[in-house]
């Protein structure tokens, strides 16, 4: 009895926490020891964690064609080759089946996360470049200006990515990542200062450095069409436990001395994001009526008015919960938008409109399409018709034609008028005649 | 140049209003009421435009129509032109006139809308 109720409790749980398997890639295992408190803070969130060296032979994503992991983290920067059915090819396949995946490189990254990065829309800067500022290292740094100090002003105004403002600035030592400025679904989380510049510690500079100034990307990350994130970090270091709770005080200047690190913060954010608990948006029942009606008709009149409502819900800590915003649009769209509205937020999370339909008959669609920074993409479709009025609906007289209707009837009556008159005319000369 | 016209136009009248028979005066006025009817209906459309273009014929030819046919029947009924019509007499015509009429309004009223 004991064994069939605790048969099923681990069948409920296992369906409970489908989307937090995270399969975690590992260089060597002492990652897990200098990273503890990252992956502390993860297993406190609800995600069971599955740590594997990456070039292990058994590495399996997908088993009997389903994945056994929604996320990956890739903590393996200097990877030759992965082990078992893994390969780039089998990680962008991941990405566009929907999984999210974490990925941090540092100086001496492989080619292969070059390969996994490119397919997401950002290059890694050669092997064993790294981010030098000159004049925003910290105390710290062993000499060669590689540790270095991010500010706040160079975090993207995103708080469903990033959080709320952080106080701190982050410690940073890794390699550079360069967006495309042409992708629109690239997000540049965390810049370098306009000081920055990607190259070699220890060699002369010769030629121009792939990444300079604010075009260097420390983090990146990416939101596919299909809702899957990426996101991608210039330094593993980055989330270790020694950034996590180290001072921060640059070295030039006497800069302000910071206790913590906002790293920790940072990271906290970025995974909740990059992992759906954060920014995560669907569509719940869209319906549509005439104004006064409660059922949607088969079709629609031209002119009428036309009550639209789309309930959207939010994702918050495992739950859905209704969402509000102020700018959430309608479009009405036959080929080009006759009508574009914004929907009013109400209770429970249905946003409303009402609006007139135009006179211009056919088949319509009904758009909401929310696209957000850190959102996932909101598309709602609905087709209705709309059909010209009857012949019945016309007006029966319309008034600009009143003076014609007039003279109509005016030239009847003046017939009839002038018929009475003219068969009955007698001159005086045949009055005379007749009284004779 | 002034003068010769008003002279024309004053022995123009004084001639009408002597030798026209009444009657033919009384057609001549039905006449002028259509005319005006059919002017301040143009100049309307012209104003306003040709929205309902369908009413606005409608109305314009049955003007029209009747200006034409009451123009024929003081033709017919004038007793000079009486050398012209000798098959139809002044009730023969009267009687096309009332008959082209009916026709006129029938298909007035099926346009107009």
């Amino acid at each position: 009895m004991a064994l069939i109720y605790s048969f099923i409790v681990l069948l409920l749980a296992s369906y409970i926490n489908a989307d937090k398997e995270t399969l975690v890639l590992l260089d060597n295992l002492a990652i897990r020891e200098t990273h503890s408190v990252f992956f502390k803070s993860l297993t406190d969130r609800g995600y069971s964690l599955v740590f594997k060296p990456v070039d292990d032979s058994n590495l399996v994503l997908a088993k009997y064609g389903q994945y056994l992991y929604k996320n990956l983290i890739i903590f393996s920067p200097s990877v030759e080759e992965f082990g078992g059915s893994l390969s780039v090819e089998a990680i962008t396949k991941f990405v566009d089946d929907g999984g999210n995946i974490l990925i941090a490189g540092s100086i001496n990254s492989g080619d292969v996360l070059r390969e996994i990065t490119a397919e997401c829309g950002f290059e890694v800067d050669e092997e064993g470049a790294a981010v030098i500022d000159h004049l925003n290292y910290d105390v710290l740094d062993q000499g060669k200006h590689t540790l270095i100090v991010a500010d706040n002003a160079n975090l993207i105004d995103a708080p469903m990515i990033v959080g709320a403002k952080k106080t701190s600035p982050f410690l940073f030592r890794g390699t550079g990542l360069i967006a495309d400025k042409e992708n629109p679904l690239v997000l540049e989380v965390l810049t370098a200062s306009s000081t920055a510049y990607s190259y070699k510690p220890d060699s002369h500079i010769e030629e121009y450095p792939h990444a300079v100034g604010k075009n260097t990307v420390l983090i990146a990350a990416l939101q596919a069409r299909n809702n899957a994130r990426v996101v991608v970090s210039g330094s593993l270091d980055f989330f270790s436990d020694e950034f996590f709770s180290s001072p921060v005080q640059k070295a030039l200047q006497g800069g302000q001395k910071y206790p913590k690190s906002g790293n920790q913060e940072l990271s906290d954010s970025l995974t909740k994001w990059v992992f759906k608990e954060e920014g995560v948006l669907r569509v719940g029942k869209v319906s549509h009526h005439k104004a006064g009606e409660k059922d949607a008709p088969q079709y629609y009149t031209i002119m009428e008015n036309m009550v639209y409502e789309i309930e959207i819900e939010k994702l918050a800590k495992d739950k859905w919960v209704p969402f509000d915003a102020k700018d959430i649009q309608l479009e009405f769209v036959r080929i080009d938008p006759f009508v574009r509205t914004v929907l009013q937020s109400g209770t429970d999370g249905v946003f409303r409109t009402e609006f007139k339909i135009p006179d211009v008959y056919g088949v319509y669609q009904l758009k909401v399409d929310y696209t957000r920074v850190g959102y996932t993409f909101l598309n709602s479709a609905t087709q209705v018709s709309v059909r010209p009025l009857e012949h019945t609906q016309y007006e029966r007289f319309i008034v600009s034609a009143f003076p014609y209707y007039a003279s109509a009837f005016s030239m009847m009556g003046g017939v009839f008028l002038f018929s009475i008159l003219f068969l009955h005319y007698r001159t005086n000369e045949e009055t005379k005649k007749k009284s004779e | 140049m002034t003068a010769s016209l008003t002279t024309v136009v004053t022995k123009f009248y004084e001639e009408y209003a002597k030798t026209t028979p009444s009657k033919l005066k009384l057609i001549d006025a039905y006449l002028f009421y259509i005319l005006l009817t059919g002017v301040v209906q143009f100049l309307y459309c012209c104003l306003v435009g040709t929205f309902p273009f369908n009413s606005f014929l409608s109305g314009f030819i049955s003007c029209v129509g009747s200006f034409v046919l009451a123009a024929c029947l003081r033709l017919q009924v004038n007793p000079e032109n009486k050398g012209q019509f000798e098959k139809i007499s002044p009730e023969r015509a009267f009687a096309d006139f009332i008959f082209a009429h009916v026709v006129l309004h029938l298909t007035v009223m099926n346009f107009i809308g």
